[in-house]
């Protein structure tokens, strides 16, 4: 069985967002939720400073506080290392989301994807209403409805439940890569079986030290970053007293 | 006697209402969803969970209390017997009704008992109090029915003595166990939650029994609340002392997470380092009962318990926010540093309709299942 697990190549990530809006298309993602996200980091004083900027998603942690912790098994591991979340099991209690140590899930407050059961047009007579817009691509609650997301998971999250990443299970199973990985441009995505040496995963790691997010806890998160992004230069110097 | 059944009737009525409020607030909030809440996705758990915390707590504390009669057997106290573990039953079924509004999914409860998740510390807080709750019940049906030595009615005692023993320990453990929140303070939360169960529980008693005495007229003779006034002092010190170790680790770490929490503005506002809802909550009700003239009266008794318990309450409510103040990890691109918060009107029903709940029961009970009846 494999262990997937995903390389971020900060070096090569552009900060483009690319991942996030392929991820909210590809898994019908709501507003104000975010499955590929990312912590923004300005460092430094003015005028030396410099921004940083580390994409996000779930972990996959190995021992997953997110799991442990459900009491309903809702959140539950997969064979492969994927951290998976069944919402006909959960009772909204948002214990995963407390106990994530990487803010990587959230809660449906409300029904998803109010905005688009508007029956009201922007310009009475001229424009459609955004439910009219939905019913004629024929779509289900969003015009841009992935069905395909319904093969492992709720295509649409109903409203009382929490939602995160799947590592795009759906697509996985079929010997496809996640969305966010196929949809990067600058390949700064690498997905693969960890426990395969071969995998590129696996070389990757084998060739640049990699650190994980929040390591000390313990989770074993099996998203890596490797190198970072930074043509900046400078004179050599041995400082001053 | 007329005037009373007016009153009475007047009570029914304030109760009445708030059931009604109370099942308006159920069907909206799962009909619109729980963005009724002033909660986000990160301060996910309000004054709904604050309010089932302390309802919890004080029904533990309840429990226990009931457990130096019917478990120790000190006979002078069976006269409260019954009406404890009353007490506790109401409050516990109070606390439900608020985590009940809490959970987003009620129709899955289901899955609690057909996948259940023996690692998760909310499986078994679910699953203690749901147990505790049916002891409890039967226990009191056999009191009620007089049989209150049976080896069963004394299993059921000690059932439910071990029960509100072990179900704090697992409230304080569901924030205790979460490694990337060290503001619960670990495992000493558990600890935390068994005393303020306890001096909760103890609070609840003393100013209920209080009140029903003086409206009714009947019950116990007031004199034999001294006895639990000095229990009520002792655990007031007890979480005094714990409370004042909490503080000196908490001003003393440089472990970052409390640097944050240092800098957060507290939700009741602080005299020097200490909370207001400790010093008034705590500090004021312990040094009033170190007074023996204070602590001997009727009037004493009431004031020192309710501060108690308007202080455990807050006290919670105050742990409960601050950690969860700031956005973890990405979330602080969405959500400003600090997050502030007042309960939404609908957080406030909830609260509401649990001591509704609550109070309906203890009114029925006391009106029609003679409470202070002991064995012969
Ligand atoms: S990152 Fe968070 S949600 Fe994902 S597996 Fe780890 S603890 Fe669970
Ligand atoms: S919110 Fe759902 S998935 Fe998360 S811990 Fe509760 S039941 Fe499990």
């Amino acid at each position: 069985m494999p262990r997937y697990a995903m390389v971020i190549d900060l070096q090569r990530c552009v900060g483009c967002g690319a991942c996030s809006i392929a991820c909210r298309n590809e898994n019908n993602v709501p507003e104000g939720i975010y499955w590929s996200n990312k912590i923004t980091e300005t460092v430094g004083t003015f005028p030396n400073v410099r921004y940083h900027y580390i994409p996000t998603l779930c972990n996959h942690c190995e021992y997953a506080p997110c799991v442990r912790g459900c009491p309903t098994k809702a959140m539950h591991k997969l064979d492969n290392g994927i951290t998976m979340h069944n919402p006909n099991k959960c009772i909204g209690c948002k214990y995963c989301e407390f106990n994530c140590p990487y803010g990587v899930i959230y809660f449906n407050w409300e029904t998803p994807h109010k905005f688009w059961r508007d029956k009201k047009a922007e310009i009475q007579g001229g424009t459609a209403s955004p439910q009219e817009v939905v019913k004629d691509v024929g779509a289900k609650s969003v015009p841009y409805y992935n069905p395909e997301r319904e093969a492992t998971y709720a295509g649409i999250r109903p409203k009382g439940v929490v939602e995160k990443c799947t590592f795009c299970d759906h697509r996985v199973k079929k010997g496809m890569l996640p969305r966010c990985v196929e949809a990067c441009p600058a390949d700064a995505r690498v997905f693969g079986d960890i426990s395969d040496p071969k995998s590129d995963v696996s070389v990757l790691l084998g060739k640049f030290r990699s650190f994980r997010l929040r390591e000390q806890i313990g989770t074993n998160p099996h998203v890596f970053y490797i190198r970072d992004f930074n043509p900046a230069a400078y004179q050599p110097t041995k400082g001053g007293v | 006697m007329s005037e009373k059944k007016g009153l009475f009737g007047v009570w029914l009525a304030v109760l009445g209402i708030g059931i009604v409020v109370g099942l308006i607030t159920t069907v909206k909030l799962f009909s619109q969803g729980h963005s009724l809440f002033n909660a986000n996705d990160v301060l996910l758990w309000t004054l709904p969970l604050g309010a089932y915390i302390f309802l919890a707590l004080a029904s533990s504390g309840l429990t226990l209390l009931s457990a130096v009669p019917l478990v120790f057997g000190v006979k002078k106290y069976e006269p409260f017997a019954k009406r404890l573990v009353f007490l506790a039953i109401a409050t516990l079924c109070g606390a439900f009704v608020s985590i009940g509004l809490e959970l987003g999914s009620i129709f899955h409860m289901i899955y609690i008992m057909l996948s259940p998740n023996i690692s998760s510390p909310i499986w078994w807080m679910g699953a203690i109090y749901s147990v505790e709750l049916v002891v409890l019940i039967v226990k009191f049906f056999l009191m009620h029915k007089g049989d209150w030595h049976s080896g069963f009615s004394k299993f059921l005692a000690l059932a439910s003595f071990i029960l509100a023993l072990a179900a704090p320990l697992m409230i304080g453990s569901v924030f205790g166990i979460t490694e990337s929140r060290v503001t619960y303070f670990g495992p000493v939360m558990s600890i935390y939650c068994l005393l303020m169960a306890f001096l909760s529980g103890t609070a609840l008693f003393i100013v209920y029994s209080l009140v029903v005495n003086r409206v009714t007229g009947n019950g116990v003779p007031v004199e034999l609340y001294d006895e639990f006034a000095l229990i009520f002092t002792y655990a007031a010190g007890v979480v005094t002392v714990f409370t004042l170790l909490k503080y000196a680790i908490e001003s003393a770490t440089v472990v970052p997470e409390f640097l944050v929490y240092r800098q957060f503005e507290h939700a009741f506002g602080t005299v020097g380092v200490f909370h207001s809802e400790v010093l008034l909550g705590l500090f004021l009700p312990l040094v009033l009962l170190l007074i023996p003239s204070v602590r001997k009266t009727v009037a004493g008794k009431i004031l020192t318990s309710a501060l108690v318990l308007a202080g455990t309450l807050l006290m919670h409510m105050e742990i409960l926010l601050a950690g969860q103040s700031h956005p973890v990890g990405p979330k602080a691109e969405q959500f400003a540093p600090f997050i502030s918060y007042f309960p939404s009107i609908w957080e406030i029903l909830v609260f509401v309709f649990a001591l509704t709940i609550m109070l309906l029961i203890y009114t029925l009970g006391e009106r029609y299942l003679k409470l202070t009846e002991a064995p012969q």
